[in-house]
Order: C-alpha cells, then sequence, then structure tokens
C-alpha cells in the first residue's frame, strides 16, 4: 500500500469504496480563503475544479479573522516580501476582478507605550524602507498625531498603502464563479495518488477521482497529514456595537503585535491588541494568543486584558458596548513560515497551508501560484526564490525519522 | 424622590424607582423603539448621559440628559 | 480566587427558591439580578407606594419564601441591578452593573426566566407595538393602566391576564385577539387552580370582545390592527398594541463548556409557569447541594411532573398553526428586528443557507440582541437549527463596566 509523507501510518486503502462519481482536473479541500482563492484561479485557467470542505465557505479562520492586508505585520523577510507581492495583486483583482467591492485601501497606525514597543517600530521602520516597496511608513511621533489617542501612548507610526478584506466576503465572491463545482459538507477521509491521478475517499463513503489536489485545510491539517507540524493558535475577538463616527480610519495596533510575530506569544507584558474600525460601523478588538484550537474556548480575563489595553490606547472606547466575543483558530507552523508546494516524490498531492494570522493577506498570491502548480507551470518571475522556502520538502528528514 | 429628565430638551418626569422607558412611554413617547420590556430585545437602547443603555432597566435618575441614538448607531 | 459562594442568576420565584434551598443547606450564595428589586417577571415589584397585582394564592407563596430568604440573610448577599454576562470556559463569571466583578464561584445556578415569542408580522416594528408582557411589566410595577385604546394579540393565557389587569385598573382593552380555541370542552381536564384563574379573568373582561380563532395580520401605521377573523376581516383602531405568542426558555447564550456545576431551573429551565418555577428552584438548590457535596442527585418532585403535564394539556388547549402564519406573511416583513433584515433578504441567501451564510452574509442574528428574538423564525424559514453555537456575553456588555472589574479580583 502507497504511504503519503506526513501522512498516518496505514492510511485507509481505497479497495472496495464506492463508485467513482465525478472526473476533475483539480480538488481543492477547503472553503476558506486560501482554496477558494487556488480554486477560482484554476476556474479561470480553464481547469475543471471542485471544492469540497467538511462544513462550508469560511467555515474556520477565514471566516472568524479580521481582514488586514498588510505587509508591516509580516515578519521580516520572506513573509513581508511575499505579503508585497499580494498586496499588489490583491489591488489588481479588486480593481476589474472578482475582489472587486471586498478590498478597501485605509491606513493604518501602529503605536508604542513601553520601551521595548518603542524599539519595535523603529524596526518597522527599517523593514518597511528596506522593502522599499507600495507600503510605507508615515507620520511618526507622539499621541498627538491621532486626535483621539489615550495619554498612555508614547509613540504613533502612520503606514500608508495597505487594505483590509474581509474574508467571509471574500470568500463568497471567489466561489461565487460558475465554473467552480462545490461540494460540501463532505469531509475528505483519504487521499490516495497514483499514477494517472488521486482518489479522495469521503467519509460518507463515496469517492472522487481528480487530476491533482490541493490541500487548503488550515487548522484541519494534521487530520490528513499528521507528520506536519501545524498546531492550533487561538485568538479571541470583540465586536463592539456601532458607535458615532469616529477618527479612527484603520486599525490601530499595538507593536507588541511585531514582537509577537517573533517572540514566545506567552511571554509578552502587553496583550498585542488591534483596533480595527469595520465597514459596520462596529469596532473589532483583537486578538489574543494561545496555544489551543477549542472555538469554544472563551473566557473574561483575555477579554478584560484586550478591552483595558483597547480603551487606553483609545478612550472612546468606553462609551461603546461589547456585543458579542469568539474565538477564531489559526493554524501555526513551528518554523512560522506557511507551507505550500508538492509533497516530496508526489507532485499530484500539493499543500498551501499554516497561514496563523496573514492567510487573508497572502491568498491572492498564493492562489494563483499554487493554481500555477496544479497546472504544471513555473512561479511568477520574482516570487520563485520565496516560494521555494515554505515548500514542505523543508520538514522531509524529520517525518522519515517519524516513520522509522 | 422623584424628578424630571431631560428627553430632546422637554422635561420628562418620573417617580422614584422608575425606569426611563417607563417614564417615556408615560408621557407619550414611543418612538425609541422599546419592544420587550425586560432587556432582551434591545430595541429600546438609549444613551444616558452619553452612555449606552436599555431604556427599560435603566433607571431615572433626576437631571440625567437622556438621548435617541443616532441613526445606525445601535447593532 | 476561588470564591465559596453559588452564584444564583435571576430573583424571580426559581432563583429565589434555589437560593433559601442552598443557604438553609449551610451553602453561601450570591442572588443576582438585572433588576432594581426581586420578583421576576411574575412577582415583579410595584414602584414605591403602589399597590401590588396579581393574584392572592401567588402573593401569599412568594411571601412565604422571601420570609425563609431573609431568615437566611446571613449566608444570602443580593446583588440587585448587575447583570450575569455568563460562564465562560474556566468557570469565570462576569457580573456587571451596579457590581463588576470577575468571580471563581463553586457553582452557578441560572433562573433567568422565559423570554416572551412573538410571531413577525407586517408592522410589528411601529412605534406603539409593544409585547404583552412589556405592557404587563409596566403596569405591575406603575400600578396604572397605559393611557387610550389597547389591542392584545396573538395566543396564549397571557393575554387574557394583562386583559383582566388593565380592566382592574379602568382601562380595559378594545379588544383581545387570540389564534387558538382555547375555551373548548378541553379545558375541563385543567387542574381547578387553573379554572378557578381563568374565570375571574372572563369575570373581569366582561364586554370586551375575545375573539378567538383570528389572527392579527397586519399593523398599518396611525395604528390599526388588521384582523383575520372566522366571521371574516375587521379592523381595530389602538394607540398601543401588545403581542404575544407564548413563553420559552431565556436561555440563548449559555451552552459552553465549563467546569463548574452549572444548572437551570424556573423558566429559564423549561416554560412551565410561576408555581413550577417554585419547585423547580427548590430542585436546582437542592441537586447544586448534592453535586458539590458528591452526593446523587434527587429525582424531580412529583409536584413538578404534575405541573409539566398541566402544562401540557395547556398547550394542547392553545394549539393553533404557527408555521402557516408564519408562512402566509409577506415577503419584505421584517423578521430581524435588530437589522431590518426580511423574509426577501433571507430567501435570497438560496435554499439551504448554513448558519455562517445567515450570519455573516445575511447579518441574521448579528444585532445588538443576537438573534434572542428572532432566532426561532430564522431557523423555521432557513429549515435549520444551526444558526452558530451560543457565543458570550450573555447580553451587551458596557466597556466603561469592564473597565471598572478589578484587575485582579479577589472577589467581594
Ligand atoms: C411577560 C410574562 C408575564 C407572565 N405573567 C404570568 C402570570 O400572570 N401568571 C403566571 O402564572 N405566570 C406568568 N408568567 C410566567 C411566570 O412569570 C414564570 O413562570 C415565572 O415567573 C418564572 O420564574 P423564574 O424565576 O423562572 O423566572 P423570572 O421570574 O423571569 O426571573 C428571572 C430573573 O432573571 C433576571 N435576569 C435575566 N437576565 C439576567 C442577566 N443577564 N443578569 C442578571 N439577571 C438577569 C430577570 O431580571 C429576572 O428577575 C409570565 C411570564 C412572562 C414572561
Ligand atoms: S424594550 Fe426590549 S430591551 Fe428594552
Amino acid at each position: 500500500m502507497l504511504r503519503l509523507p506526513f501522512t498516518q501510518r496505514g492510511s485507509r486503502p481505497l479497495s472496495g469504496v464506492a463508485t467513482v462519481s465525478a472526473e476533475f482536473d483539480v480538488a481543492v479541500l477547503g472553503a476558506g480563503i486560501v482554496g477558494a482563492s487556488c480554486a477560482w484561479h484554476l476556474a479561470r485557467r480553464g481547469a475543471r475544479v471542485v471544492v469540497i470542505d467538511a462544513s462550508g465557505p469560511a467555515a474556520a479562520a477565514s471566516g472568524a479573522s479580521d481582514g488586514a492586508v498588510s505587509v508591516a505585520s509580516k515578519k521580516p523577510g520572506v513573509l513581508a516580501r511575499l505579503a508585497t507581492q499580494s498586496l499588489l495583486y490583491t489591488r489588481t483583482l479588486a480593481q476589474d476582478g472578482p475582489l472587486r467591492g471586498h478590498f478597501h485601501p485605509r491606513p493604518a497606525w501602529y503605536f508604542a507605550t513601553t520601551e521595548a514597543e518603542l524599539v519595535a517600530l523603529d524596526a518597522l521602520i527599517a523593514k518597511l524602507d528596506a522593502l522599499d516597496g507600495p507600503v510605507r511608513s508615515g507620520r511618526d511621533g507622539g499621541a498627538a498625531l491621532l486626535p483621539g489617542a489615550g495619554v498612555l501612548v508614547r509613540r504613533l507610526v502612520e503606514i500608508r498603502g495597505e487594505g483590509h478584506m474581509t474574508g467571509y466576503s471574500a470568500v463568497r465572491a471567489l466561489l461565487a464563479d460558475p465554473r467552480i463545482a462545490r461540494l460540501w459538507p463532505a469531509a475528505v477521509a483519504a487521499i490516495e495518488p497514483d499514477d494517472k491521478g488521486v482518489t479522495l475517499a469521503l467519509a460518507d463513503g463515496r469517492s472522487l477521482r481528480a487530476g491533482r489536489v490541493i490541500a487548503a485545510l488550515g487548522t484541519s491539517t494534521p487530520a490528513l497529514f499528521p507528520g506536519l507540524p501545524v498546531r492550533p493558535l487561538a485568538g479571541q475577538l470583540i465586536i463592539t456595537d456601532r458607535g458615532a463616527p469616529g477618527a479612527l480610519e484603520g486599525a490601530l495596533t499595538a507593536a507588541s503585535y511585531l514582537i509577537a510575530k517573533t517572540a514566545d506569544p506567552s511571554r509578552l507584558p502587553e496583550p498585542p491588541v488591534v483596533i480595527d474600525p469595520l465597514v459596520t460601523g462596529q469596532v473589532l478588538i483583537g486578538s489574543s494568543r494561545v496555544e489551543h484550537g477549542d472555538p469554544a474556548r472563551m473566557d473574561f480575563d483575555t477579554i478584560l486584558r484586550l478591552v483595558r489595553r483597547a480603551a487606553a490606547v483609545w478612550p472612546a472606547l468606553a462609551e461603546r458596548r461589547v456585543i458579542r466575543a469568539f474565538v477564531g483558530i489559526r493554524a501555526a507552523v513551528a518554523d512560522g513560515l506557511p507551507i505550500v508546494g508538492a509533497l516530496p516524490g508526489f507532485d499530484r498531492v500539493l499543500l498551501a497551508t499554516g497561514f496563523e494570522g496573514d492567510g487573508i493577506c497572502l491568498s491572492a498570491l498564493m492562489g494563483r501560484e499554487v493554481a500555477a502548480m496544479a497546472l504544471g507551470d513555473s512561479p511568477a518571475e520574482g516570487v520563485e526564490r520565496d516560494l521555494a522556502a515554505l515548500s514542505p520538502a523543508r520538514f522531509e528528514p524529520a517525518a522519515r525519522e517519524v516513520a522509522q | 424622590m422623584s424628578g424630571a429628565f431631560d428627553w430632546k430638551g422637554a422635561a420628562v418626569p418620573f417617580r422614584a424607582g422608575e425606569t426611563v422607558a417607563s417614564a417615556l412611554l408615560r408621557s407619550g413617547v414611543r418612538d425609541f423603539g422599546p419592544f420587550c420590556g425586560i432587556g432582551q430585545c434591545q430595541g429600546c437602547l438609549v444613551r444616558v448621559d452619553g452612555r449606552v443603555t436599555e431604556a427599560c432597566l435603566a433607571l431615572c435618575r433626576a437631571g440625567a440628559l437622556v438621548q435617541p441614538l443616532e441613526a445606525r448607531d445601535a447593532g | 480566587m476561588p470564591d465559596d459562594r453559588v452564584i444564583v442568576v435571576g430573583a424571580g420565584p426559581a432563583g429565589m427558591a434555589a437560593a433559601v434551598a442552598l443557604a438553609e443547606g449551610g451553602q453561601r450564595v450570591l442572588l443576582v439580578d438585572q433588576a432594581r428589586t426581586p420578583g421576576g417577571a411574575v412577582h415583579r415589584a410595584p414602584l414605591p407606594g403602589v399597590a401590588p397585582l396579581g393574584l392572592p394564592e401567588h402573593r401569599r407563596r412568594w411571601a412565604a419564601l422571601t420570609a425563609r430568604a431573609t431568615a437566611q440573610a446571613s449566608r444570602i448577599e443580593t446583588a440587585f441591578e448587575t447583570r450575569f454576562a455568563g460562564v465562560d470556559a474556566t468557570g469565570a463569571v462576569l457580573l456587571t452593573g451596579a457590581r463588576n466583578r470577575l468571580l471563581q464561584p463553586r457553582g452557578v445556578i441560572v433562573a433567568l426566566g422565559a423570554r416572551e415569542r412573538v410571531l413577525p408580522r407586517p408592522g410589528w416594528t411601529l412605534p406603539g407595538v409593544l409585547t404583552a408582557g412589556a405592557i404587563q411589566t409596566g403596569l405591575k410595577t406603575s400600578g396604572e393602566a397605559p393611557q387610550g385604546r389597547v389591542v392584545l394579540a396573538g395566543s396564549g393565557p397571557l393575554l387574557l391576564a394583562v386583559g383582566a389587569e388593565l380592566a382592574a385598573l379602568g382601562r380595559p382593552p378594545v379588544a383581545i385577539i387570540e389564534a387558538a380555541r382555547p375555551f373548548g370542552a378541553g379545558a375541563l381536564g385543567l387542574p381547578l387552580a387553573y379554572l378557578a384563574e381563568a374565570a375571574r379573568y372572563r369575570l373581569r373582561l366582561l364586554g370586551v370582545p375575545v375573539l378567538t380563532g383570528s389572527r392579527l395580520v397586519e399593523i398599518v401605521p396611525g395604528l390599526e390592527a388588521m384582523v383575520d377573523t372566522p366571521k371574516g376581516p375587521r379592523r381595530f383602531a389602538a394607540d398601543l398594541i401588545g403581542l404575544h405568542d407564548g413563553i420559552a426558555p431565556n436561555v440563548s447564550g449559555l451552552g459552553g463548556p465549563c467546569p463548574i456545576p452549572l444548572l437551570r431551573a424556573g423558566d429559564g429551565r423549561e416554560a412551565l409557569g410561576a408555581r413550577a418555577a417554585m419547585l423547580d428552584g427548590t430542585r436546582a438548590g437542592q441537586a447544586m447541594l448534592a453535586l458539590l457535596a458528591g452526593r446523587p442527585v434527587p429525582p424531580e418532585p412529583a409536584a413538578l411532573i404534575r405541573q409539566r403535564a398541566a402544562q401540557a394539556r395547556l398547550a394542547r388547549i392553545y394549539a393553533r398553526d404557527e408555521g402557516a402564519a408564519l408562512d402566509a406573511l409577506p415577503p419584505d416583513t421584517i423578521l430581524c428586528r435588530c437589522e431590518s433584515r426580511s423574509r426577501a433578504d433571507l430567501a435570497a441567501l438560496g435554499e439551504s443557507p448554513t448558519g455562517r451564510d445567515l450570519r455573516l452574509t445575511g447579518r441574521f442574528g448579528m444585532g445588538a440582541c443576537q438573534g434572542r428574538v428572532c432566532g426561532e423564525w430564522v431557523a423555521h424559514f432557513a429549515k435549520t437549527r444551526d444558526l452558530g453555537r451560543p457565543r458570550l456575553p450573555l447580553r451587551p456588555l458596557s466597556i466603561a463596566d469592564l473597565l471598572a472589574v478589578p484587575a485582579a479580583d479577589t472577589g467581594d
């Protein structure tokens, strides 16, 4: 019996499963923002594509996230460069493509109240200067720069050139393409590649045949690929009621968020809070970073800590009410980079997962590039090296050791 | 103890222990969205001295400034 | 820091009975209610100087219970004008309002009472349209019937009760419109106390048209109630319309897993009315004592089971076809009052929308009430039970209140 790298030992043989029902060029597993973008790009290029999801569109992280399309927040290096490309491409898709009306350009602000955060803002400005891309730091100064900011704020840095996209509505827009076949709710239980294609066994006993498969399963990745170091990272979010339109035009983010991307989140002295004015007039206050994967595990203590810091830097929040709080689960990877590319030795099985807190931002570019991989094309110029850094091949030796 | 609070420039009288919704309704004011009367429907939201609250739960305070919510201010 | 108390939320008959049972069993209690006084829906305390309404035997039972609570004052601490935001996954309870606290109690009994069900109808969002319960709450506290013409419509014994109270205060309603036909021979199977209560209401309502088998199908501005009766359409001009289509447990937002014992009591567990609520509160208090001591939980008392049977009979007497009434609603009827979303908006989501479609695209249940009012009707039209997992907080929380919660709370 065939064994894929990173899959469960003894993955279920498919002999004896019910009839193969349809034939597709590519099957995309997962109807989150990454799977939806892959599917749209495949359909645009004429491939017969089906999207399969265990529950429905945007049922996990994509429907429970903020939607910053942001370069400033990325780890320097590979991710910051890819985010730059994806931002540019998102703008294109929003101009005359499927994302029209879903991407909203807007300024962003980062603030510091502590010494460590002041230093992190210097690093942020240096990072954006080095990138020399469409995202630039703007005004830099004290709380007075932004009328409404609290007195505890010691420094503010303005960021220009970024935007916001609501994950759920973007997924709907991408999947609205009539050329995309949809299959949900349907859980995939096993992936079995052979010389001519891939057979997918569904949990309900049906099976499906496709030329290639793209697994964009987010936090569910370990269910089919337990050998990959993808783990859940929970974030609590708060939504307030609508208030009088305030001065805040874009997200106001703690510089500790930048530190959280490179340090152990449990050791952060101040929660990496983001205050994000939504298009509905409500305000989103996010997000904690806690190591668990239970969307029902909401706690008031975290809400209180987020609210305290948010109201300290934006005191007008004290006039609002919290109407809802929920937990979104991110798919985090041990080395902090997403996992994108073909399984070593199995070019019919592609992975696009592990986007942690960056999937909405990276989805446009990743959809285009993974679709190209699935169709056997080479990556767009300028992103080859950075894409190669995301290949699952980087985990292969370790996974082999486990299997022995 | 009883008194009055301000609603759109008019003094609305109330009795001790009365809720804002009850006092408004007794004064003939109906267009602030009251429905369930027990804090569940969130229809009767008003600002009392700047803070959003259910009129049917908030107790009246003499001299308070009670305002309707701005449009799109509620949910 | 862990607290040695049990928190009882809701100081109606169920919550009060639970607190008494706990305290009489030696357990310290914090009794919380968002109202300014105990009583809940049925024993809502009148304003100072106003005579209490309501039936004498209910008042006697309540007086006896509050006397027992007073005797346990050293063990029962109360927190009024205080709201319960829920129990989180760590077992912490957040209270806001007059007290802002994050507590770690030994256990929680939730007795949040009932919510009124009100079927959507064209015009039900107009000013002057309230629930019948809201009108009752107003007259119980103020001791005054509202000025002007009142029409009561929907279904259930509450319509008669409110009508009778309005009549007793000198301003009987213009009409009572009841969808069921509750006064047939089936009523004779009810316990005597229910029949006596109904007879007293009917006596007070002499001269008031009570149209059974009739529906209020539309409310037009200027306030007119358009009614379908078995004998043809009728219209009633009104200043105030009170709608009511039965009661259901007020539980939305509770239900996440939590590590401490969490029990429901009274109408918040099962809407069986005031008599049963008191019995059920006692049951819940005793069950909590047993859970905390590691003893087996006692069985439901027989009297409670009898009350359930009586309510089931009452429900049969008030049987009516709600599904047909809903399906007859015109497309532009508002379902979600908070976000003004109509039946047509729901239909636009397609054949079988998921809970996420309903909330994130449709914005049903996303307003300030979080679907407490419209959830049942949205579920009917969407043919789904999946409106998403219940979410904390149980009710909107003022951020100013949250900022007043002590940072490292050690109880009070
Ligand atoms: C409008 C209405 C009218 C009724 N009239 C009659 C009648 O005339 N005769 C009759 O026999 N039965 C009547 N009933 C039924 C009867 O009132 C109930 O069966 C009984 O009162 C239920 O008692 P309970 O203790 O379970 O709930 P309740 O008495 O409703 O007590 C629940 C308490 O919880 C509080 N609360 C709710 N949410 C929160 C929160 N988040 N934080 C803190 N506190 C909270 C409420 O303020 C309330 O005090 C009526 C019910 C309703 C809804
Ligand atoms: S009338 Fe429903 S919340 Fe006040």
